[in-house]
């Protein structure tokens, strides 16, 4: 019998692709001064599930903040389209980084080991946001273990001008000379706002270490087995009443709903009311041939589903909001059966009143 | 010479979902896009069985196509043809078990091809017309998603016979202008423009060619699997997809450092060189891409039938979702990164080539083994050097 065989490789390269990948603390190259400044630093803690059990998280605690050392989603980072960025991270515990997720720098600003280095203890990113949006920010080292342990938050890039309807006076993005959007306002402005994250956990992987497997051993990152569901660190008993997830809105105002996937499963959103999907991927849907986009928003009638994909996000635009309790209820399905897992419903809410 | 009849198929021998879609977007692939122009494409195939090395160095028994007599690959060759030609395919089977050959979304299928069927004078043939440019799959069909999942898959191109979105100024794309969208026709105009009414435009630089272009078939392999199958077991269809466990997963067959370093993985450029990727999933997991350093304009999708849909909207994800049988071409534009600071800031001390990964984000997809991140569904880019 033939044996196809695997191309010629160096074991050096080999080992710091994956087993040992480069380490380092450099000086941001080409560092210029800074409009906005952040700081994130490692921590770890205990967080207690749906059925009475703890587990342990990871996560970007903002040093500059007493007592917030157990956040999970991480601190929402939101910044001005146009800002010039710098974060200082001092991982903890071994390397970390961060990758500025649908953010596009240079790559020793894309915080990915094998094609740049991991943080042994302090680095400053750059980077300039060129587009409003939604998007992540989350570790990048051994990446399938660290964004599971609770490695991420949500980072919105807020455009620079204000719609001039004084009920609805927050622009998803600067509307343009030129721009079509059928369907909706130009920018999609909107008062309140939802911002909902979509998380499973498998609690065996929350007793594996920092570096679980990247040296080539099995420790079963194949098997993924999720028990709780979540939103925004919420879990799924309570995301109908905690605060973190009830947004409480005006009826006959606009909403806007931010939704992202950070599980490991398919997700699938059924959306309670008339609304337009306004922007994917940090990308608002309109078209200006001149600016380059050729896109334009989607409606979608009072019980669409939308599927998410993992670490994609979606804003959708809810004009004038109907009174009322709606349900945004997410089902989170195998990534190879697409059958619903047990348990594996999460639904949040938005009250119009 | 005996020719087996050929096996059409619409709707109902596109098994491999059971979600059903309406009539007129069925019939909208097919407008005046089945004119046959005379042009002829003949290939050769065998399938054979094959040890696949991984990148663990373990190997496991697998399934290959190759171009009949010489190495089999996983995925098999690319087949590439023009629009309206009339294609003739030879499938010889020198597997040990049987075999079928079907394009999705084409009107070609054959099934139950016995073990050395095919390999005599006695010619086993699916003859064709090439119909809407695009990107397909190509699969053994029978036993599915068995023999597929086993390594039989690979892409079917078509490309178009007068591709141009704009033949006066020279803007060539991937698609006939009579069936692309205007969104597609704009977007293909656009490149290579340094400026659009007086100001500066976004994709300065060249024109997308011909040629220009990557594919990434995406897989995912269950060693024990494999293993029970090469040892005579026949597992059903919805036993294989209940006990499937995948342990490695892959982009063109290769994962890790060595899908990082092929070269027809691993999509290079300047700035100004925008490119084609041709995205398809021939495995059972729905895989999430994601790519750093530029988004990624989504140009076609495939519907239930394996059939490209080209898009109204053109819309620019970062992460595109590929469902099992799902091809999806996309626009990966080649801009300089766009959230580097503006001019006058210039980038002096960090040096080109400048490196991105695209990996899958259902994060259990870059392991190999139960560990050994990243070696699985991942692949890189590089931006070689400024406009
Ligand atoms: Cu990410
Ligand atoms: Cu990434």
């Amino acid at each position: 019998m033939v044996t196809i065989n695997r191309p010629m490789f160096d074991p050096q390269e080999f080992d710091t692709f994956g087993c040992h990948p480069f380490e380092n603390d450099p000086s941001t190259p080409d560092r210029i001064a800074r409009q906005v400044y952040v700081e994130r630093q490692v921590s770890s803690w205990n967080v207690n599930m749906k059925d009475g059990s703890q587990l342990q998280f990871w996560g970007f605690k903002d040093p500059t903040i007493s007592g917030s050392d157990s956040p999970w989603p991480s601190k929402i980072i939101r910044v001005k389209q146009g800002q010039i960025f710098h974060c200082m991270f001092k991982p903890s515990k071994g390397a970390h980084t961060i990758h500025w997720h649908g953010i596009e720098p240079t790559p020793m600003n894309d915080g990915v080991g094998h094609t740049s280095f991991e943080v042994k203890s302090s680095y400053t990113y750059q980077w300039c946001a060129h587009q409003a949006g939604t998007y992540l920010y989350h570790c990048h080292k051994n990446t399938v273990l660290h964004f599971e342990m609770g490695m991420y938050g949500v980072l919105i890039i807020d455009p620079v001008t204000k719609s001039p309807d004084t009920n609805n006076p927050n622009y998803l993005y600067d509307p343009l000379p030129g721009d079509s959007a059928p369907g909706i306002t130009a920018g999609a402005p909107y008062s309140a706002e939802s911002i909902l994250v979509f998380d499973d956990v498998d609690p065996r992987w929350h007793t594996l270490d920092h570096n679980a497997g990247m040296c080539g051993d099995d420790v079963g990152l194949d098997k993924f087995n999720p028990k709780y569901f979540l939103i925004n660190g919420v879990h799924n008993g309570r995301t109908q009443t905690d605060a973190k997830t009830v947004t409480k809105a005006t009826a006959g105002w606009n909403v806007m709903l931010r939704i992202a996937n950070a599980s490991y499963s398919r997700l699938h959103v059924t959306l309670p009311f008339n609304c337009y999907i306004v922007e994917v991927d940090g990308r608002p849907l309109r078209t200006n041939p001149a600016k380059g986009w050729f896109s334009s928003p989607k409606y979608m009638a009072a019980g669409s589903k939308l599927e998410v994909g993992v670490a994609q996000r979606y804003a959708i635009w809810v004009p004038k909001i109907a009174a009322g309790s709606h349900s945004i209820t997410g089902n989170f399905h195998h990534w190879i059966t697409n059958n619903k897992h047990a348990d594996g419903t999460a639904i949040a809410k938005i009250n119009a009143a | 010479m005996r020719r087996r009849e050929f096996i059409k198929y619409g709707s109902a021998l596109a098994a491999f979902t059971t979600a059903s879609m309406s009539l007129p977007s069925l019939l909208s692939a097919q407008i005046a896009e089945e004119v046959p122009t005379g042009e002829e494409a003949d290939f050769d195939l065998e399938i054979v069985d094959v040890d696949v090395e991984l990148i663990d160095g373990s190997t496991v028994p697998m399934y290959a196509f190759c171009h009949a007599g010489q190495t089999p690959t996983i995925p098999g060759p690319i087949l590439r043809v023009k629009q309206g030609s009339t294609v003739r395919i030879d499938v010889r089977n020198s597997s040990t078990r049987s075999h079928g050959f079907q394009i999705m979304g084409q009107d070609a299928a054959i099934t139950a091809i016995a073990p050395h069927e095919g390999d005599g004078e006695d010619k086993i043939r699916i003859e064709f017309t090439a119909t809407r440019p695009g990107s397909y799959l190509y699969v053994d069909g029978d036993n599915a998603p068995i023999n597929r999942v086993l390594g039989l898959y690979g892409a079917f191109i078509v490309e178009p016979t007068n591709g141009f979105a704009d033949a006066a100024r020279q803007k060539p794309m991937p698609y006939a202008p009579a069936a692309a969208t205007p969104a597609i026709k704009s977007l293909f105009s656009a490149l290579g423009e340094a400026t659009i009414g007086g100001q500066p435009a976004r994709f300065p630089g060249k024109a997308w060619r011909p040629g220009r272009e990557y594919i990434w078939i995406f897989n995912q392999i269950d060693p024990v699997l494999c293993r029970r199958i090469a040892a005579g077991e026949n597992p059903t269809a919805s036993e294989f997809q209940a006990q499937f466990h995948p342990r490695y997963f892959t982009i063109n067959g290769l994962c890790g450092l060595d899908s990082a370093h092929d070269k027809a993985t691993c999509p290079t450029g300047r700035v100004g060189e925008p490119a084609l990727i041709r995205t398809m999933n021939a495995g059972l997991a729905t895989h999430s891409p994601h790519i750093h350093g530029n988004h990624v304009f989504v140009l076609t999708e495939s519907n239930n039938n394996g059939v490209p849909v080209y898009q109204e909207s053109l819309n620019e994800h970062d992460v595109w979702t590929m469902q099992p049988m799902k091809t999806k071409d996309v626009l990966l534009p080649f801009t300089a990164p766009p959230d580097v600071p503006p001019a006058p800031w210039r980038m002096v001390q960090e040096k080109y080539p400048l490196r991105y990964p695209m990996h899958c984000h259902n994060e259990i997809s870059q392991t190999s083994a139960g560990g050994s991140y990243p070696m699985g569904l991942v692949t890189d880019w590089h931006i070689d050097g400024p406009l």
